[in-house]
């Protein structure tokens, strides 16, 4: 690699003005994609009533501080997020961990019906949410829980998507490594998170992305379970924001950009386990 | 359905003497914006007056109330005591769940005359049973840049009608520039406003009344605007708000809450706004109409009813709790002893002196009452195609309205008017 990188190369002049081409389109979408980032970064530091303003200011201003006081009396921002970031980790931690172990029964299992279970699995993904939506309600209305965090978290535990991204993962996971560590006098248990789990750990590290992304970003269900303020997510409590002849689009923005900072930490957490993952399986090969 | 049995609306009982002495316990209200605000402030107040008594109001934001309380309604439980719903919008949940509510007739219903007409309307269903109390209104007026008028040398106060005010626009736009009025192309524009000033809506005697010589009429006025150059297409809410900020359009016919809106998001425009009625379909006919409003119910799955009437009573029948919400939160009272308060006819400096809140309530007592019913939302989709395709695409209105007329029929099951 570090030989053929130093030599000179000679590109065909039609290959680089692809190559530079492709470059400028791969720039373009970086701008598209980062400008409305960067404006809701601007926006929090303006008043609403400046955001009105044509054309809209494009340098930050010096409003963060007063935006920010006004998030944290308004809607309790602290609180606020420290619920979100909450439900979203238990969440993600417990239904990560049913993903896995359902995903691995279905892989490496030989029992009845185990065709039939997947099969029923993936029908579930058919469902619209629409309509579970009010027989959902109603059980958990049933059994008290309405406006409690189990409510938020409990009925989406077992997520069929990630239970299939798992048994994936599984399928291919070579049967004598399990069966080497049967005979080493490993319990079902043990070998499974300390023989099995090791080895999935970029489809993971998805899973664990993606489910931790869906719960924060969630917004129907909390807000149809959560019925006190200081109980209230993030999308949920920013939603209060706007109103009928009013809407807080400086406390929206610095809301909004302030709910990003806990996913991008763990998209970046996770780049690396991930990609160290990914490794480990191409030298063991 | 928890709490209400069968299709009948539960009854809140209670003889009309009983002023909720008895009431104790714990409700929880539901609202948003301003209105939730108002309500945290005054049950404190309630709190007080009441020992005993819990008064738990959250604001569970306007967006996407109506799917909160809808699921409640449908799954029959989890709904708070007290929840606001539109004016507007709750003919179709009384349409839709007449046993969802409790019956306030009882305790409510002398209070009838108190309450404009208009949104009294809302809250009655079939034999004038009553299942909400009027909250706020939104009495409209016309809105008027005053530095555009005067360099144009036009008289606000002479625009009796829509023709005055077409040949107004004229005249304003070659002196200034400036278009007259802001338009959403994605919805119906002005045209449910131009209808109640005329004494209907989508629908009359429960028939589609989209093709009515009234409906034509306003639908005419609406291509006259556009076909003279004279309105601004801006998208959705904030468009209205930036659009009015610049200066892009001279006057905006809306309701008596804009004036807040104003306030907060114009502070720089002070002094450069006014208000007159709106111009009528004739030089003596209805100067006004009604954008927005709300109301306070009851769900019948409530477990503390009479707690939850004995809120809404203090909270809407007496004239110092409204007034404080118009002073402090700016919702326009649809009570009407409470327009009778001085604090109306005060002069408001935003406005460069003049007392705007005054020409709201004098314009308040005659908004027409119009139906609302649960197929509003099928006639909004096909009014706002209709409407584009007057104004957009060129077709004749009266054709328009005609071929609308037919599929809101289709659509809704219900015969045409005439």
């Amino acid at each position: 690699m570090t030989a053929l990188q130093q030599a000179p190369v000679r590109v065909h002049p039609a290959r680089r003005a692809g190559r530079y081409a492709v470059r400028l389109f791969l720039a373009a979408g970086a701008v598209v994609s980062l400008v409305p980032f960067l404006w809701m970064a601007i926006a929090a530091t303006h008043s609403t009533s400046d955001l009105f303003r044509s054309p809209p200011p494009l340098l930050p201003g010096g409003r963060l501080l007063d935006n920010l006081a006004r998030l944290q009396d308004t809607i309790g921002f602290g609180r606020v997020l420290l619920n979100s970031v909450g439900i979203a980790v238990v969440h993600t931690v417990l239904s990560s961990l049913i993903s896995a172990m359902c995903g691995y029964g279905l892989a490496k299992y030989r029992f009845r019906g185990r065709g039939l279970l997947l099969g029923a699995v993936l029908a579930t993904m058919m469902i619209p949410f629409q309509v579970l939506l009010v027989p959902l309600f109603q059980m958990m209305a049933s059994v008290g829980w309405i406006d409690s965090y189990q409510a938020v978290v409990l009925p989406f535990l077992a997520n069929s998507f990630g239970i299939l991204l798992m048994r994936q993962g599984f399928v291919d996971f070579p049967d004598e490594l399990l069966e080497s560590a049967r005979i080493d006098g490993s319990g079902e248990l043990r070998t499974f998170y300390q023989v099995v789990l090791p080895c999935v750990r970029p489809q993971l590290g998805a899973l664990v992305i993606f489910t931790f992304m869906a719960q924060w970003n969630s917004f129907i269900w909390p807000l149809l379970m959560l019925n006190s303020e200081d109980k209230y997510t993030v999308p949920v409590a920013l939603n209060t924001l706007t109103g009928l002849s009013h809407v807080d689009y400086s406390g929206l923005m610095l809301g909004s950009l302030l709910a990003t900072l806990p996913l991008m930490a763990l998209f970046l957490l996770f780049q690396r386990q991930f990609v160290a993952g990914l490794l480990g399986g191409a030298v063991k090969g | 359905m928890g709490g209400a049995g069968g299709t009948a609306a539960r009854d809140i009982g209670g003889e009309k003497s009983d002023e909720g002495g008895k009431a104790g316990g714990k409700i929880t209200v539901w609202s948003w914006d301003v209105a939730a605000r108002a309500m945290k402030r005054l049950a404190r107040t309630f709190e007080k007056r009441h020992p005993g008594t819990t008064v738990d109001v959250v604001d569970i934001g306007y967006d996407n109330a109506y799917d909160k309380i809808t699921v409640g309604l449908r799954g029959g439980s989890g709904l708070a005591d007290v929840l606001t719903v539109e004016g507007s919008y709750m003919p179709r949940y009384i349409g839709n769940f007449p046993s969802g509510f409790y019956d306030l007739t009882s305790l409510g219903g002398r209070y009838g005359g108190d309450f404009d007409r208009a949104a009294w309307r809302t809250v009655t269903g079939k034999d004038g049973a009553v299942f909400a109390l009027p909250w706020d209104i939104g009495p409209c007026a016309l809105y008027y840049r005053t530095d555009h008028f005067r360099a144009a040398g036009v008289d606000p106060k002479l625009l009796l009608t829509w023709d005055d005010y077409i040949a107004a626009g004229v005249r304003i736009k070659e002196a200034t520039g400036r278009k007259l009025l802001i338009m959403d192309s994605t919805d119906a524009g002005i045209l449910p406003m131009l209808l109640q000033q005329q004494g209907q809506s989508y629908f009359k005697g429960g028939r589609v009344a989209v093709d009515t010589p009234e409906a034509v009429k306003a639908l005419t006025l609406m291509k006259t605007l556009h076909d003279k150059g004279l309105v601004d297409y801006e998208k959705g809410w904030d468009g209205l708000v930036t659009g009015t900020k610049e200066g892009k359009a001279t006057t905006t016919p809306t309701a008596a809450w804009w004036t807040g809106t104003l306030n907060d998001e114009m502070p720089e425009l002070k002094g450069r706004f006014g208000v007159v009625p709106l111009p009528g379909f004739t030089a003596d006919g209805i100067r006004t109409s009604n954008i927005g409003g709300s109301t306070l119910c009851v769900p019948g799955q409530s477990e503390n009813p009479r707690l939850a009437w004995a809120f809404i009573q203090f909270l809407l029948t007496g004239k110092t709790n409204q007034v404080s919400m118009l002073k402090r939160e700016g919702l326009f009272p649809a009570y009407l002893p409470a327009l009778d308060d001085p604090y109306l006819s005060a002069k408001q400096e935003y406005f460069g002196g003049q007392a705007v809140l005054d020409v709201f309530a004098r314009l308040a007592r005659n908004i027409p009452p119009v139906e609302n019913n649960k197929d509003d939302a099928k006639a909004t989709d096909i009014m706002i195609s209709a409407v584009n395709g007057v104004m957009l695409r060129g077709k004749d209105p009266r054709a328009a309205l005609e071929s609308a007329a037919r599929q809101l029929a289709t659509a809704t099951g219900r015969e045409r008017v005439k």
